[in-house]
């Protein structure tokens, strides 16, 4: 039996078909002997969940727009699938042309989550490709990742021949036109690897050679070879709108998690929140314009039929026209029968009027993020909220007709007391109140509540990058105590897997040698690590035993200021200086303002041009 | 005014289930421009009925879709719109457009016809050859899915064409909103009858769906 009947074969015994089987409307299948560049783009998890990924959709979208490439998908299989594939021995397909992994020239690896790691490995072993780099061939694909964990590429430097830094649009057709060079002059790959190490913001890792001190900390991280250069600085992409975005989405048939347009307004933000990756990673804030954006609605919307728009960015609110903007869309797009959705709403940055307008088509829960529950941990994260704030807004969402509101917190943050975690629930009691305070004939029926603690988890690139983990013994009792204290009527407490939580705290800040753990662990059995029914957390402590490290080296430590952390060689465009200076900041519980209203020197402005708000006088 | 359309549900994509393809349906729709009327009330949905609910696995080359339309709109503009909205599994053969009087098709349809492939050679052959001595009892009990149970019936009054040529089986099976023959219910009564064991993998095919006309004619459901 060919490929094709054997895949037939397996979808007809496997659980949600639908997953794997693709001619969704606006997909590309090119021809295939007609391009000579071909990329697989491979999302490490299930297809309902890369589906709902806005880069997927970019970078497809723009490595299909140029004549000589083409871009096809790659999902993670669920274990029901992977286990149909492995008795009808099927590799792992595209999803247009269900060509094999490793026939494409070059594969990329999306980097959204540490716990997707594993996925990785699966994914390139059931493709046929050699999962570590050291054992690819001159016939074997050019393994690539992109996205925000590549920012500590470390722990997957085994397995990733080159890293892409930063934002993807300018240097994908770059790397593509250096991976189509090695195939029309028949470069070998070590060649290859070095003329990308060349491009701005691709990082070889096994162009570096790193030396670790006794106590297992890194002594040095330095380039073998003189292609790589010290450091590597992450791309910036800086006008959003003559930046590629797709006016078409691949539509799934089945539902998806973000089953909707996304409309990208802006990228980056100013609040300089000190537990936030993202807000480094994503400096400075740039964003798109009113016409652009009202534009690429129209277009999308007629291209995929979809019902909602969300506006996506980290902090909506702070987009400068958002009212307008807000305004404009509803106007265009109510005969069209569209919603639109703000995510990711700042609780500072609700405007009444936009809440008011947004609830015109369709009424959906409100989102808020106070992280913490006293002004004090608040300070110690600087997220510049108040309580004031938030109830103020929260009273106006219910006196709009709101009666849904989800609150989002995290636990286990730098300095966390008891006192902050008595003030959750004191906010959660605090926003019930609110609703009853409105007059019973104005506010919509059905209070909800739902408070969402998360485990902190201190990631690379942060103030916090230093900081140790809390245990899990310390973290299973906040949470018992969680939930005694809000144990309240009329409040949903959901809190998060903390093994989970330990695991990526590990590879969030890992270094090169937490590969053998990855590839271990894997060896095991442990994939789709981010799912509760498949996680297993035994296995990964066998694996870390197994390989003579120690977990709690990487999560509960606490880093001393000297310290070469394993991604000091990757320039985020922000100085470890600045962070060290907002981690002294935040043990003082000192503020640091909006970059808005002054530049704080992050270490941006020394690029010249980048960052519309800096003024090169920051130290 | 109401559009009857003819669609496919093509291979690939036969595994969609569904309610997955009523949506994939109304999302060309909005694509399409086309004036389509929708509901009253807070979530607003497009006024459009299926005639018929066709199983997840299999796929279907004359399946129909009825949609109310806000405005007038001629069959060829339809027609052109919807394809140039639809993806290439799903498209669109024919369009009828009828007064808003025109009885619904849930209610019209009484049959079904398939094209059942069957995948192994040697098992099409036996099931061909038991045709004729299945269809000469006197009843052909099979077993009907309930949403809580399993029930035994009688599917000889409600096979209407039964034959079978290479690797194909092609049945005519009742279809109403209260009885219908599965092809799966007669392919179990078949392959008991060829002494068939095992499970017989086939690709099922509906490749029309028919009402009656005024003489009792089995009709396909868009020209009634």
């Amino acid at each position: 039996m060919d490929l094709n009947g054997k895949f037939e074969k397996a979808l007809e015994k496997v659980q949600k078909a639908p997953r794997y089987t693709g001619g969704e409307m606006n997909t590309t299948v090119k021809q295939w002997d007609a391009c000579p560049l071909r990329f697989g783009f491979c999302f490490p998890d299930t297809y309902e969940v890369g589906m709902s990924h806005l880069g997927l959709k970019i970078l497809y979208g723009l490595i299909n727009r140029e004549s000589w490439s083409l871009c096809e998908r790659f999902f993670m299989p669920w274990t029901d699938m992977i286990s149909l594939m492995e008795e009808e021995q099927l590799p792992l397909l595209s999803m247009e042309s269900r060509h094999p992994l490793n026939e494409f020239d070059v594969i990329g690896f999306t980097l959204q989550y540490e716990m997707s790691f594993s996925n990785i490995l699966a994914m390139m072993k059931m493709g046929g490709v050699p999962v570590e780099g050291k054992n690819r061939g001159e016939n074997d694909p050019i393994v690539v990742a992109g996205g925000p964990c590549a920012f500590n590429p470390e722990p997957l430097a085994d397995f990733i021949d080159a890293f892409m830094i930063g934002d993807g649009e300018d240097v994908m057709t770059e790397l593509n036109r250096v991976i189509l060079e090695r195939k029309e002059k028949g470069l070998s790959r070590l060649e290859c690897l070095k003329n990308l190490a060349k491009l701005e913001g691709v990082y070889v890792p096994s162009l570096y050679d790193v030396a670790y001190h006794e106590d297992g900390t890194v002594a040095s991280v330095k380039p073998n070879c003189p292609e790589a250069g010290d450091t590597v600085k992450k791309r910036v992409v800086t006008d959003l709108n003559n930046t590629y975005y797709p006016e078409e989405f691949p539509v799934p048939y089945t539902e998806v998690i973000f089953d909707r347009i996304m409309l990208e307004i802006m990228r980056g933000c100013t609040r300089g929140c000190r537990f936030c990756q993202a807000g480094i990673l994503y400096r400075p804030v740039r964003e798109r314009s009113l016409e652009k954006l009202t534009e690429l609605a129209e277009k999308l919307q007629s291209s995929t039929g979809y019902e909602e728009i969300s506006l996506s960015s980290l902090s909506s609110g702070d987009y400068s026209c958002l009212p307008e903007l807000i305004r404009e869309l509803m106007t265009r797009m109510k005969d069209k029968r569209v919603s639109i959705s703000l995510p990711s709403l700042r609780i500072d940055s609700v405007l009444k009027e936009s809440l008011e307008e947004t609830q015109q088509v369709k009424k959906t829960s409100l989102t808020f993020a106070p992280e913490a529950g006293t002004q004090r941990m608040r300070d110690v994260i600087n997220k510049g909220v108040t309580e004031k704030d938030l109830l103020e807004k929260v009273r106006d969402a219910f006196e709009g007709g709101w009666s849904s509101v989800k609150l989002y917190f995290m636990s286990g943050l730098p300095t966390e007391t008891e006192e902050d975690l008595d003030g959750i629930a004191d906010l959660a009691g605090k926003v019930i109140g609110e609703y009853f305070n409105v007059p019973k004939t104005q506010r919509a029926k059905g209070l909800r509540v739902t408070v969402s603690v998360s485990v902190f988890v201190p990631k690379p690139f942060t103030p916090f990058q230093w900081a140790a983990q809390d245990t899990l013994e310390t973290i299973i009792a906040k949470q018992e105590h969680l939930k005694q204290v809000l144990n309240i009527k009329g409040v949903t407490f959901h809190w998060h897997e903390p093994y989970v939580s330990f695991l990526e705290a590990c590879f969030a800040r890992g270094d090169r040698r937490l590969g053998a753990v990855l590839k271990k662990a894997w060896e095991k059995g442990c994939i789709l690590d981010g799912w509760n029914e498949t996680f297993r957390y035994d296995l990964w402590m066998e694996a870390f035993r197994e390989c003579g490290l120690d977990p709690a080296f990487y999560a509960y430590r606490e880093r001393k200021k000297e310290e070469i952390l394993p991604w000091d060689h990757i320039d985020s465009g922000v100085t470890k200086a600045f962070l060290w200076r907002e981690k002294e900041k935040s043990e003082k519980a000192e503020t640091t303002k909006d970059c808005r209203k002054g530049c704080n020197g992050c270490g941006l402005q020394r690029w010249k041009g980048v960052c519309a708000y800096a003024n090169g006088s920051g130290v | 005014m109401r559009m009857v359309a003819v669609f496919e549900k093509g291979e690939r994509i036969r595994h969609i289930g569904h309610l997955d393809i009523q949506r994939s349906v109304q999302r060309g729709l909005r694509r399409s421009g086309l004036p389509v009327a929708y509901s009253n009330g807070f979530n607003p949905h497009i006024l459009i009925t299926f005639a018929s609910a066709l199983s997840t696995g299999a796929c279907g080359k004359r399946e129909i879709m009825d949609v109310t339309m806000a405005e007038e709109v001629s069959e060829e503009e339809f027609l052109t719109r919807m394809n140039k909205a639809m993806p290439p599994e799903m498209q669109l053969s024919e369009a009828r457009a009828v007064d808003q009087k025109h009885p619904s098709l849930m209610a019209t349809l009484r049959a079904a016809k398939y094209d059942l492939l069957i995948r192994d050679a040697e098992q099409a052959e036996k099931l061909i050859a038991a045709i004729p001595a299945m269809m000469g009892k006197e009843n052909i009990p099979a077993m009907r899915k309930t949403k809580t149970a399993l029930k035994e019936c009688d599917i000889k009054p409600l096979i209407h064409e039964l034959k079978g040529e290479g690797q194909h089986i092609f049945a005519t099976l009742t279809l109403t909103e209260k009885e219908a023959c599965k092809p799966g219910m007669l392919m179990e009564a078949l392959g008991r009858e060829a002494g068939i064991g095992g499970e017989i993998r086939m690709l099922i095919t509906r490749t029309g769906l028919y009402g009656l006309s005024a003489e009792g004619e089995l009709t396909p459901l868009e020209k009634l």
